[in-house]
């Protein structure tokens, strides 16, 4: 047992933290919001991107991938949530999977190699088909209206191309680095498909999910911190106060949690535990509800400048819902998690 | 990164539940007078006659100075039995014992080490003072030098199990003309001594583990002083990475068994409307909740173990596994009151109900005793993210 990062992971962190601060900037997104490029990422990063292996990083080798655990993407999904990088990452990295174990290598190639798919979020559990096909109402996150969006559930996920659904609208998301359209399904088959029996993807996504949203903690726990340091007010740091400090301490536990917990949640699925489906999904709900608490706290530490569209605060704010909106919502979570069995 | 054990620490987590299995005690605790006490004695010195009386100390002293992944499953394995993670001999192997090792003579270790780790005798701590709470460093506990001996006089507080302890570990202040840390000394009173008043402090849940401790010029032998007189500060502050080690597993593991627990007592209840208590949408999804946070806090046990066998200083793991577990204990423990519901009011009924209750009501003290959760948050404002104070 050992949960402490390996050189090569400490070197993924490292790497990925440099190519996020110099290529995917929050400034560079938020220039590119402003000028209503959605979702926020320009195409010449998500190639390199695509060339770093960041969406084969988890494929097994005889599937064209790097080969690395989804302890290794945990990693890499903490530092993308701490920069608040935009684009479909999460659908992106999993429809990988979905084309290769769903027998389309070539497809699987393609999108590891750069071509981005959306993400579906059902308007209810019964918008998905047992096949993975959309058969209701849905948004999609992030979709090229030419391309593929991926539908998760627990038993299947599945690739679904746009073309083949109705009433397809652009709508703006509460995100404003992520374009969202609404449709309504119309049945028609996967292009792809794989049961969560033969790779447990929606379990995957959960986890890194909660990567995502750890970084996010993390964001915040600094940032809360270091304006606490730093602001003077009645001739004091305001981090002086308990009622300033504690809620700082507070996010430190809440960001310790996220990450151990993101972690086991990880090598669950890595290893086959028993006790996987659990595990994950505990560690979506106690990240999401990690972040909830974190960027708050942070927004109220700025203070007035907390609520200003100028502090980045309000994009994590965002981002943090829209995460904690994904495969389902924490309710849904909690009630899967007291039906299962005792963790082992 | 590896969440599975090694083989020979599967080996050895087998090893360790087939003796706890077949030897942990299976009659209950007592809960007063002396019997308390004997209860806790006999069973340390079954655990060191099969070598093991202590997981963590150093050989030398007895121990079996076990890797830290392995002293983790010993507690993991220990809390199954069910047996409570602080008990009469927690001050001697957790806390003095290892202050004695790093600080005192070698004729202090010869005589106490062994006799601690055997079951022979039983310690307390007199730390706290009515004045110096969390201000530890504020106490004024009075300690002359007269010869060869200091005599004391004073109050102590929150000492639990004094009236079954043989030795104290006991910080007085040397001197008030120098800054308030630089005053104290620590030194080893024996609890037989003349002048000594004990009087129990009843509890929350009708118990009197913890104790007053009056000292009316009790003499203490100068040769009982561990470390230097006006040192006892150093002296006290070099074990307390102990108080908040792999030991605390053993609170974390019965926190989640008494989740699953409640969950069972949920299902097989019915509300007063007549229905199923789990049918509760509010209280079911704060039992799901409680059993995610209970995971979680596993895991940041594992991350911690993980941190510390790879270094020497403690992480603040340490600190933030006390606080969590403080504010999830106080949630968990409240539920079963919930699922109670109007029978929780009827106290001596039934067995295991009471069990809740008393669990409910002890539960507050989580947040207080070895450290509040204020100072806890402010060790980690401070220490961890460098805020000022």
């Amino acid at each position: 047992m050992d949960l402490l990062p390996t050189p090569e992971q400490v070197e993924i962190i490292d790497s990925s933290a440099t190519f996020l601060a110099d290529q995917i900037s929050i400034a560079r997104t938020r220039e590119l919001f402003e000028s209503g490029e959605l979702p926020a990422v320009g195409a010449a990063a998500w190639s390199a991107a695509a060339e770093l292996g960041w969406f084969a990083l988890g494929l097994p080798e005889d599937r064209n991938g790097i080969g690395c655990g989804l302890a290794d993407e945990v990693l890499l999904f903490r530092e993308i949530g701490r920069r608040l990088a935009p684009g479909p990452f999460l659908s992106t990295v999993l429809a990988a999977r979905v084309a290769s174990f769903g027998g389309h290598q070539g497809l699987s190639d393609e999108i590891a190699g750069g071509r981005r798919v959306g993400l579906v979020i059902p308007g209810s559990l019964d918008a998905i088909g047992p096949d993975g096909s959309i058969v209701g109402e849905v948004q999609l996150v992030d979709a090229d209206p030419d391309g593929l969006v991926l539908t998760v559930t627990p038993t299947i996920a599945a690739l679904v191309a746009v073309s083949s659904l109705s009433d397809v609208t652009e709508v703006p998301c509460v995100d404003p680095t992520t374009r969202l359209h609404r449709a309504v399904g119309t049945g028609v088959g996967p292009v792809s498909s794989v049961a969560s029996e033969v790779d447990p993807v929606e379990l995957r996504g959960h986890v890194l999910a909660a990567a995502l949203l750890t970084g996010i903690v993390e964001w915040s726990r600094d940032t809360g911190s270091e304006h606490a340091i730093n602001r003077v007010q009645f001739d004091k740091p305001i981090g002086v106060n308990q009622a300033i400090k504690h809620p700082c301490a507070d996010m430190a536990v809440q960001a310790q949690l996220a990450y151990s917990q993101s972690l086991f949640g990880a090598l669950s699925v890595d290893e086959g535990r028993a006790d996987a489906e659990f595990q994950a999904l505990t560690a979506h709900a106690t990240a999401a509800a990690a972040a909830e608490f974190a960027t708050g706290a942070t927004l109220q530490i700025m203070g007035g400048m907390g609520f200003t569209h100028e502090h980045d605060v309000h994009l994590y704010v965002k981002r943090m819902e829209l995460l904690s909106h994904t495969f389902g919502m924490p309710g849904l979570w909690l009630d899967r998690l007291l039906e299962l069995p005792e963790p082992v | 990164m590896d969440l599975r054990f090694a083989a020979e620490d599967v080996a050895f987590r087998d090893e360790a539940r087939t003796w706890l299995t077949a030897n942990a005690p299976t009659e209950r605790r007592p809960k007063l007078g002396r019997a308390v006490r004997d209860y806790d004695l006999a069973w340390q010195r079954k655990l060191y006659e099969a070598g093991w009386g202590n997981v963590a100390w150093p050989v030398e002293y007895g121990g079996r100075d076990l890797p830290l992944i392995q002293q983790l499953i010993w507690f993991e394995e220990y809390a199954r039995t069910g047996m409570r993670p602080i008990d009469t001999r927690f001050v001697g192997l957790a806390h003095a014992g290892p202050t004695l090792m790093a600080r005192a003579s070698d004729e202090q270790k010869s005589f106490h080490l062994p006799k601690i780790l055997k079951g022979e005798v039983v310690w307390c701590q007199g730390f706290s003072e009515p004045e110096a709470g969390s201000d530890l460093a504020s106490l004024r506990t009075k300690a002359v030098v007269d010869g060869d001996q200091l005599v004391v006089t004073g109050q102590k507080i929150w000492t639990s199990f004094a009236d079954h302890s043989d030795y104290q570990e006991l910080l007085v202040r040397t001197n008030n003309d120098v800054p308030k840390h630089k005053g104290i000394t620590w030194v080893i009173c024996d609890m037989k001594s003349p002048g000594i008043d004990i009087r129990p402090i009843r509890t929350i849940e009708g118990g009197a583990d913890f104790n007053e401790v009056f000292y009316d010029e009790v003499r203490i032998p100068l040769a009982n002083v561990v470390g230097d007189i006006d040192n006892g500060w150093s002296v006290a502050m070099s074990t307390l990475a102990f108080e908040r080690g792999t030991a605390f597993t053993i609170s974390q593991v019965q926190l989640a068994a008494s989740v699953e627990e409640l969950i069972e007592l949920a299902r097989s209840r019915r509300s007063i409307n007549g229905r199923p208590v789990i049918d509760d949408d509010s209280l079911a999804k704060r039992l799901a909740r409680a059993r995610a946070d209970c995971a979680a806090l596993r895991s940041l046990t594992y991350l911690g173990i993980s941190k510390n066998a790879n270094s020497d200083q403690p992480g603040p793991e340490g600190s933030m596994m006390k606080l969590h577990y403080a504010d999830l204990a106080k949630r968990v423990y409240r539920l079963g009151i919930e699922i109670l519901g109007t029978r929780s009011l009827a106290i001596p009924v039934d067995e295991d109900d009471t069990e809740w209750i008393d669990k409910h009501l002890i539960a507050y003290s989580t947040s207080i005793g070895g450290g509040t959760s204020e100072i806890q948050r402010n060790i980690i404002g401070e220490r961890v993210l460098g805020l000022p104070r």
